[in-house]
Parts: C-alpha cells; structure tokens; sequence
C-alpha cells in the first residue's frame, strides 16, 4: 500500500510537479512513459515518488514515446487507470497509436507539455504539438498555469473514464512557461483528490478471464464509417457536459471555478483576443489596462480545445466588433487554426465581427504585453471600420520586414 | 448485422468470442460452447473449396497427425480419435492427406461434389488384403 | 529448468481448441497450424496480441474474431508493447487485489510477422525484452512481407524473387542474406530463445511448453512456409517445412539465458539445400547455369551455421 503524501494546503509546484502529483493521487495502476524535454520532470517526480514509496502502480520506462503509448494502450485496454507524458517530437512520434487510443476508446490521460517541432530543432513552448492532435479524437483541456494542470489532470480522468465517454483526454500546457515556473497551487489530500476522480471502472477489460475480448479489429468500408460516426458522436455529445459536471464538482470542493470557454471582461466587449495557454492571463493583464482607460476590451481563453466548445465561443464573444484570434503554431499554408475555429464559430451567427489573425510566439519567443497592445490597437481600428484595417493573418514579434498575408 | 447503424453496436469496435460468460474455454468442447454471432465459427469458407477431403474410418490408424497439421481446426478430434472433417471450416487445402502416412491413405481429396458413399467405393484397397483375397 | 516431455500426443494439450475456423487465412497457410500449435501446447488462460500483419488481418475483420482468449492489435510495429502493456497491467491489479479471477494466472503471448519482427517492429520487441516483461513473442517467420504481396524484408532470404526485389534478366532477386534474429534475441540475455518449426511438432510444443514455465520474455522464431509467396501447393506445406528441417535451412535449437545453446532436432538424412530451394517458385530462378553458384554458396552458408551451432553447443557442455 502506498504511502500518504502529506501536503501542504498551498505547494510551490510548477506545471511538471502538479501533474506529477495528480498522476500520484489517481492512483495511476500503469504509467509507461518516455522522457522529453519540457514534459521529462513529470516522468522523473513520478519515478522519485515510486522510488520513495508512494506509488503501487507499474511505471514502464519505454523504448520510444511509440512504444511508451503502445504499452499505454495495451494496459488500458487490459482494464485499468493509464497515464503518461510527452511533448513535440515525442507527441509526434507517438502520433500513430493516438489514433488507436480514441478508436479503441481506451481512457488514457495524456499530459503533453506543448513544445515546438521541428525542423529546426527547438525545444521551448509552442503550440504546434497540440495544433497536431486537434484530429486523433482525444479530449483537449488547456492549461493557462500550474493550478489549472493540477486541476484539470483530476478532472481529465474523471471524464474519459465515464462509461459514457471512454476516450481519452490531454491535459496541455506551455514548455517552460507553465511547466517549469513554479506558482502556488492550492492542493487537495490524496484521500479527496481521489475521491474526486472516483475508482477505476474497467469496461471491455481483457483481463477478465470470463469474458474474453477482441480489441483492435480492421472495418473496411462496410463498417468503418459507422465505428467512426459513433466515436464522433461521444466526443460531440457526451464531452461537454461531463466536463462541465466535473468543473462544478470541483467548484463545490475547492471554490475554483473553470469553464469551458473562459471569457474574461466579456459581458460588453467590443474587441476581444481569444487565445490559449499562458497567453490568456498575459492578454487578461493588458485588457485590464485598456479597461482602466475605458476601452472595452476582453480575452476568451479556450479551455476545451477538442471537442470544441462552437456555441459557447459565439456566445461568448456575442456583440463583439473586432477579434482576433491568437496562433502559436506555424499554420504552413493557410490562416491559422484558432482563426479557422472561429471563423466556422461565428458564421451564420448575428455576431459579425471583423475577425483577424496573429501568428505568435513560435519557438517560444515571449509574448509582450507591447504585442498585445498593439493587436488591441488593431481591433480598435477595426472596430471603428466595420472593416480589416490590416492583412487578416500578421506575424507578431518577428524580426525583419513585416509579414503577413490575405 | 450489415444493417446496423451507427448507434447500434458496441464502441470501440470490440467483439467477444461467446455469449455471455465462459468459465475456461480451453475445457470446454465447441459443441458444448455458446459461441456468438462474431465468433467466425459462425461462419462457413465451405465455398472456398474446389476438392474436399473426404475420411475412410476403416483405414485410419488415429496417428492424429491430420488433426496436428489441419491450419483450420477442420479435423474433428476426439479422445484421440478421428470422428469426422468440419465441412464448413476445411478450405481443402489437402494437407491432411499428404501428412496421412497410411497406405492407401485414409483421407483423399475428392471433387467438393463427389458423392461420399461413392467415394468410399472408390476407394484404393490396401494391397494386403487384396493378396488374401 | 523446467524439463518438457512431449513425447506423444499425451503430452499434448487435450485442451479445446482457442482459434477459430472461418478466418481469412490461404489455404494451406502455416501460421495457423502454428498458432493451434502454441495455444494448444497450454490449458493456462491467454491473454494474446498481434501486430498488423496476414494473422491479424485474416483473423479479426469486423463482425468476425477468430480469437477464443482475449486479444488485442493496435498496429505493425507495436504487437509487442500491446502485450507488454496488458501483462503490466495484470501486475498491477494482481498487486492491488482488483484482478476479477485471482485464482488465475493468464500467459501473455504477442504474435507478429517477420516483418513486425525483423524490421518494422524491432525496437519495441528489443524494449519489452530489455525491460524483462513476462511473455512471450512468437515471430511467424514467412520470410517475406506476405500480408502486402510479397515484398521483401530483412528475414527475406538471398536469391529469394520479392515484389520488392524480383529477378529479373539482370537480377538474382533479394541480395541481403536473412538477419540473425535468434542470435540478436539472445543477445539481449532472454532467458529462453528458440526456433520451432511446425512440421517437428513435438520439438515446437516441448519449446513453447518450456517458454510458457520460464519467467521472463521468451522468443521463439516459428518458420511459417508460406503458399503464396513462397510458391508451393497448399497440400505441400508440410513437405516443404520437412525440407527446411532436414536440410538445415532451418535449423532447430534453442539459447537458454542467453548463452547455453542447445541443438534439439538432427535430421536421420540431411537433404542438400537444392530440394529445399527446388521445390519453391520464389527460387526457381536460380537454377540456371548462371546462378548455380548461387546455390552452392547457399549450400556453404548452411553448412558453415550448422558446424557454428554444433559448435556453440559443445562449448556450453
């Protein structure tokens, strides 16, 4: 039996150890993992902790992130809780068998500390590792800071283990900025933390002997597009509403509210950022100053990446007459992919804003509140316009000529 | 089951074997199991078969190696002995009765057509026997 | 060492069978004489795998499982993680009391291809061996990429015609000779490696029976003589295994711990390599004068591996 971990009611923790001690209070039975900077130290607090008693779990130290999700795989579908970590190169190496996780619909929690691929090499924060799994069919929760990776880990498990889900989740935050600075992160005991997220369920388990079972079978096209339809039909139908039960249970446990779409100043906004990761807070901050000049702005920060949450992000930015929509991630040949996302959100609503992209922060470039200044500035022209007073997709934070296209 | 929709089945594309619980399927013979509709001993590769192999109890000698190399579990083995080929199972690939070492053989390939009785009348008679005669 | 006797059909499980008619399967394909013969060697319970390849996909297309023990596939490479992640898992809940049946006590057996095996599946195969899950890999060695059509792999022998490397006016066919996957397995100090062939049945079932008592992972290499693409009659895959048996193409031993090598199978009349390679389509092409020789230095090869073994096998007395 594992030890108790005595915490304080308040820790020190960066983004790496809050999930690391979220993963230690599910009582993880199979963690199989691969280290890779900037999700390593997750892997590493979990392997101290094994080493120092507090976990009865198996920790499977892989070959490969492939084989570290494989083994992942093959333990979920045996019939227990499973969680790993990743990042950028990792996370596409592992690319492959995501797919197979949400087909099979096996509940994995995933912590991917997002990171940049390359080439070139980098390894700081961007969001293209997440921008890749937006298809695989696994939940996205995104995490803005240590706090919310503790809290959104319990809550990861508690919704794809449901038997009305079975799929599994990400729980994303920033390389670096969230995963290695170290904040205050209110706890909970293990005991309540673990209540919160509830026993394991096992469903289709192989390893009960009585009831043997198929897992990973081919469907040609007689059957594939229906086993598809119904994977997608989970994900749509039955996500957001547990999510949003989960948020509501840990509000009556903590206090601390979280949303699926996290408006911040939104109520009479006319121009608005909607951005993810640390971004969000570092754009709440300069609204706050615009508001203090009286200038009616606001942030939507995405919290639920996929299934994404259309409807609550039109509402949310309901009324608004410029927006602008923030992506770290190098969109290779076209707008970005949150402008997409909201572009598809607003269409055929009422709501007919000037709608406006920013590539930032690529490699982990920072994010200046100078920057964010200066699109503000931008949304107000476009507000005051009824129309783009600049090219729909700039680069911000860039050396050299201005770039930006459309 | 090609009819289902969407929401009809189970998720994850799963399939079990049987119907409800089985104890120990190793102990428990096919005829006494509750197979499911998904297990593909429901199903019959009867017509893959251009020749089919047919059995001469009289010949047989039990060596079981017919029922040891059969790749389709078509040799119908009990107590170590022969009783019968599985018609819907056996593709005819006629391994069984290469790996019959009797001689003439206890299993011959016959047109999937041919009529068993006939067949057994047809058979090549052990040239012992056809010496005392 | 767990000593198995399978001297008679006794010896042999009288266990029902746990694989399924009906699959998709050629006929005549000795993969599945392999895998009746692995399943059938224990009443243990199974908790099985396999990666893409001609057994998963003949075996397990929707509505239809062959599979009478819990299975799993995820893809071509990963057959052995998958198990590997289901047996840690069993740990785990067998630690903390959760396991439905505790009484039990399931085998864990991956099965994969040559290509799963040799090339595309290699580092993960390594990596459950490395980390010493308690399992067992069967390679079902057809020497070719069967599933996909007949392109070559690294198990692909020389002077085989592949899709992927066909004779041809100016070509013999495949040019690498077929890698050493045994040694390489015990290499990494398993504690039982072995190759098996399904013609020596009792040989094939003493070495799984064996496998299944070892703790630890176990690899067994199973020559699987493939109708199609080695280009024989469906009728003949057991004559055409007695040919890779007796003229050591395919030699029969096992390495225990990674070192004591043991020769489990002398043929009574070693037959010369040509009646192996004669009676298949994929080398047809060799016997012409220009590649007789060709023929001979497969002939030198095979010999000069039988003295090696032989040799190991006296060092370890």
């Amino acid at each position: 039996m594992a030890d108790i971990f005595e915490l304080r009611d308040i820790e020190v923790w960066d983004g790496n150890m809050a999930a690391s001690h979220a993963l230690r209070q599910a009582q993880v039975d199979v963690v199989a993992a691969y280290p890779i900077t900037p999700s390593t130290p997750i892997v590493e607090n979990y392997a101290s902790f094994m080493a120092n008693g507090y976990i009865d779990g198996e920790f499977v130290m892989a070959e490969s992130e492939h084989g570290a999700m494989s083994c992942c795989i093959g333990a979920s579908a045996a019939g227990g809780r499973v969680a790993t970590a990743t990042s950028s190169q990792g996370f596409a190496l592992m690319l492959e068998t995501l797919y197979s996780a949400s087909g099979m619909r096996l509940p994995i929690v995933l912590n991917v500390v997002n990171r940049a691929i390359g080439a070139p090499l980098n390894v700081n924060g961007d969001h293209s590792d997440m921008y890749m799994g937006r298809d695989s069919g696994w939940i996205q929760i995104d995490c803005y800071n240590p706090q919310d990776v503790y809290d959104m880990n319990l809550v990861a498990f508690r919704v794809c283990e449901d038997h009305g889900i079975r799929l599994p989740a990400m729980v994303h935050q920033d390389g670096f900025m969230t995963s290695h600075t170290a904040q205050r992160v209110k706890t909970l005991s293990d005991d309540v933390a673990y209540d919160f997220i509830g026993e394991f369920k096992p469903m289709n388990d192989m390893l009960d002997l009585d009831h043997p079972v198929t897992h990973g079978v081919q469907t040609e096209e007689d059957w594939h597009f229906e086993h598809k339809a119904r994977q997608h039909h989970a994900l749509m139908s039955a996500v957001l509403p547990k999510i949003q039960e989960a948020f509501d249970g840990l509000k009556a446990l903590t206090g601390r509210q979280y949303n699926l779409v996290e408006s911040y100043t939104m109520d009479d906004a006319e121009i608005a950022i909607v951005c993810m990761g640390t971004s969000v807070e570092t754009a709440q901050e300069v609204s706050n100053e615009l508001r203090a000049q009286g200038i009616k702005a606001g942030v939507v920060g995405i919290r639920v990446f996929r299934p994404f949450p259309l409807e609550q992000i039109a509402d949310a930015l309901k009324g608004c007459k410029a927006i602008a929509t923030l992506d770290r991630s190098s969109p290779n040949g076209t707008v970005g992919a949150l402008y997409n996302e909201l572009a598809g959100a607003l269409f055929n609503t009422s709501t007919h804003a000037v709608l406006t992209n920013y590539i930032y922060g690529l490699g982990g470039r920072d994010l200046t509140k100078s920057s964010i200044h200066t699109i503000y500035r931008d949304l107000q022209a476009n507000a005051q316009a009824g129309s783009p007073t600049t090219p729909l997709q700039q680069f911000i934070g860039l050396r050299g000529p201005k770039l930006s296209f459309f | 089951m090609l009819q289902n929709g969407w929401d009809t089945f189970e998720i994850g594309t799963i399939l079990r074997p049987f119907e409800g619980s089985i104890s120990d399927a190793s102990a428990i013979l096919p005829e006494d199991r509750l197979y499911s509709q998904s297990n593909s001993f429901s199903v019959s590769v009867a017509d893959w078969r251009i020749e089919k192999p047919l059995f001469n109890k009289d010949l047989c000698i039990d060596c079981q190696f017919c029922w040891i190399y059969c790749p389709d579990m078509s040799i119908i083995s009990r107590d170590k002995k022969m009783v019968a080929v599985d018609y819907d199972h056996c593709k005819g690939c006629g391994i069984c009765v290469q790996v019959c070492p009797t001689t003439p053989k206890a299993l011959l390939m016959f047109p999937e057509q041919k009529d068993e009785e006939e067949a057994l009348l047809e058979w090549p008679k052990k040239e012992k026997k056809e010496k005392e005669n | 060492m767990f000593q198995a006797k399978t001297k008679n059909l006794k010896n042999f499980s009288t266990s029902a069978e746990r694989f399924e008619g009906a699959n998709l399967l050629c006929p005549g394909c000795a993969h599945s004489i392999i895998v009746r013969e692995v399943l059938n060697a224990t009443n243990d319970h199974l908790i099985l795998g396999a990666s893409t390849g001609c057994l998963e996909v003949c075996t397990a297309v929707y509505p239809h499982t062959s599979w009478d023990a819990s299975w799993i596939h995820i893809g071509f490479e990963n057959g052995s993680s998958a198990v590997a992640g289901a047996e840690a898992m069993y740990k785990v809940l067998k630690n903390k009391g959760r396991l439905k049946q505790p009484d039990r006590t399931p085998k864990f057996v991956a099965f994969g291809g040559d290509g799963a095996t040799y090339d595309i599946g290699f580092q993960w195969i390594s990596g459950c061996f490395e980390r010493g899950h308690d399992m067992m890999y069967v390679c079902l060695d057809n020497e070719v990429y069967a599933n996909t059509g007949g392109q070559r792999s690294s198990s692909t022998p020389i002077g085989a015609s592949a899709s992927t490397t066909p004779s041809g006016r100016i070509s013999y066919g495949e040019k690498q000779n077929k890698k050493d996957m045994m040694a390489i397995m015990a290499a990494h100090g398993a504690p039982y490696v072995a190759q098996v062939a399904p013609n020596q049945w009792r040989d094939m079932v003493a070495k799984i029976q064996k496998g299944f008592a070892t703790e630890g992972p176990v690899f067994i290499n199973a020559m699987s003589a493939c109708t199609t693409e080695w280009k024989f009659s469906p009728e003949d895959t057991i004559a055409i295994s007695d040919l890779a048996t007796d003229s050591l193409v395919f030699p029969l031993y096992e390495i225990i711990d990674g070192t004591k090598l043991n020769i489990t199978y002398r043929p009574k009349n070693v037959i010369p390599v040509r009646d192996y390679l004669g009676a298949q389509g994929r080398f047809k092409h060799l016997f012409t004068k220009q590649y007789e020789y060709l023929i001979n230095e497969w002939q030198a090869r095979v010999d000069a591996k039988w003295e090696l073994l032989q040799r190991r096998e006296e060092a370890c007395l």
